[in-house]
């Protein structure tokens, strides 16, 4: 599956959460790639670290692939050779009251590993 | 929604007028970069009398730089050359690493303008949030004169007010001029009198000031102070004054709902 497509399933997940997340604050995911790692980090807008909360990676084909739990610092850790990122990942972040996502493509995978 | 009116011949005479404002601008492509729009943000740098889209030499800067999460982080090396208004700019693709406010600041060489018998330095900035987070949003640079904004630099609504405290040397300056005009790239506005080309607003006693976009698009504020310094004109060899312009650029958002 594409980058449009991961785009696509991304935004109707948000879609379908919008309830949830209707706050004051909005919660920031980020995920970057140091080739052999995903680090997702969570926050919320107001500054302050997201210490409890699920992740959710999928692939392109919106399958679920793992799912962890963030640490208190706010970040998790997903090893690029437990998953099969080969169409980008989508890693959504759920506190229970707010979620947000980050999609990982294969480019960012790329750029980062030097292929 | 915009309100523009009267003639383009009037703006047209006009634009040979002698006084025009100046303006130092950076100009990204977008203020709020979201991870749908990409990795990087595309700047524009130029030197312009911005209503009138009258374009003026911008020299090699003596600073260019983007501040992050408190680092900052010279740029100027990475400027490319380009024509921006018929005239010498710059642009910059610059890649947005990580979620956050960056800063992007410009320091040009002194600009002589014979008309005002003064040279003019305008320390320019703009604020470019990335990926959703708007976290360093009211970062003071230091600059020898800077607007630092008590209003969020992006993400507000057209009509809405923006407010911001005019520094010099680092201290608020107490009923500062600020000089307020539009980038009038691709719009067409007109005006109904050369007085509204380029408006004026005055800090408080604080250095505070307040102005309401009454549209979309981007917004120049440019604070000037006169320096406690000059500078020798080639031609005539004598010093003249320098203007020192503390240059903020701000983007409204048009209103979308009913």
């Amino acid at each position: 599956m594409d980058w449009p497509v991961i785009k696509a399933l991304a935004l109707a997940s948000i879609v379908i959460a919008a309830p949830i997340g209707a706050a004051a604050h909005q919660l920031v995911v980020f995920a970057s790639v140091e080739c052999e790692v995903v680090t997702v980090e969570a926050k919320f807008s107001n500054g302050r670290v997201t210490q409890k909360g699920d992740v959710r990676v999928l692939d392109g084909e919106n399958n679920l692939l793992t799912t962890l739990q963030l640490e208190k610092d706010g970040t998790a850790l997903v090893p690029l050779d437990s998953v099969d990122h080969s169409s980008g990942l989508l890693i959504e972040v759920d506190t229970g009251g707010h979620d947000n996502y980050w999609i990982v493509t294969p480019e960012d995978i790329a750029k980062k590993c030097g292929s | 929604m915009k309100h523009h009116f009267v003639t383009a011949s009037l703006v047209s005479l006009l634009a040979a007028a002698p006084a025009l404002a100046h303006y130092g601008m950076i100009i990204p492509n977008d203020p709020m970069i979201s991870q749908e729009d990409g990795r990087s943000v595309a700047l524009t740098m130029s030197f312009s009398h911005p209503f009138e889209m009258d374009g003026m030499m911008l020299d090699t800067p003596v600073a260019f730089a983007v501040t992050h999460e408190g680092t900052t982080t010279d740029l100027l090396g990475s400027l490319q050359s380009a024509t921006v208004m018929d005239e010498q700019g710059y642009t910059l693709d610059y890649p947005l690493e990580r979620p956050g406010t960056y800063v992007f600041s410009m320091v040009p060489q002194p600009y002589w303008e014979p008309a005002e018998d003064a040279f003019i330095i305008h320390y320019t900035k703009t604020y470019v949030t990335a990926y959703g987070d708007d976290e360093g949003w009211d970062a003071e640079l230091g600059l020898k004169t800077e607007i630092v904004p008590l209003t969020k630099p992006f993400g507000l609504w057209e009509h809405n007010v923006f407010q911001g405290i005019v520094k010099m040397d680092g201290a608020p300056v107490p009923y500062a001029e600020v000089e307020v005009e539009f980038f009038n790239d691709g719009v067409g506005a007109t005006v109904p009198d050369e007085l509204m080309i380029t408006q004026t607003v005055k800090a408080d006693a604080d250095g505070v000031f307040t102005y309401a976009a009454p549209s979309d698009g981007w917004w120049g504020f440019a604070a000037l102070n006169t320096a406690d310094y000059t500078l020798t004109e080639e031609g005539s060899g004598e010093d003249k004054a320098v203007e020192l312009g503390a240059v903020i650029w701000v983007h409204f958002e048009e209103w979308t709902g009913q």
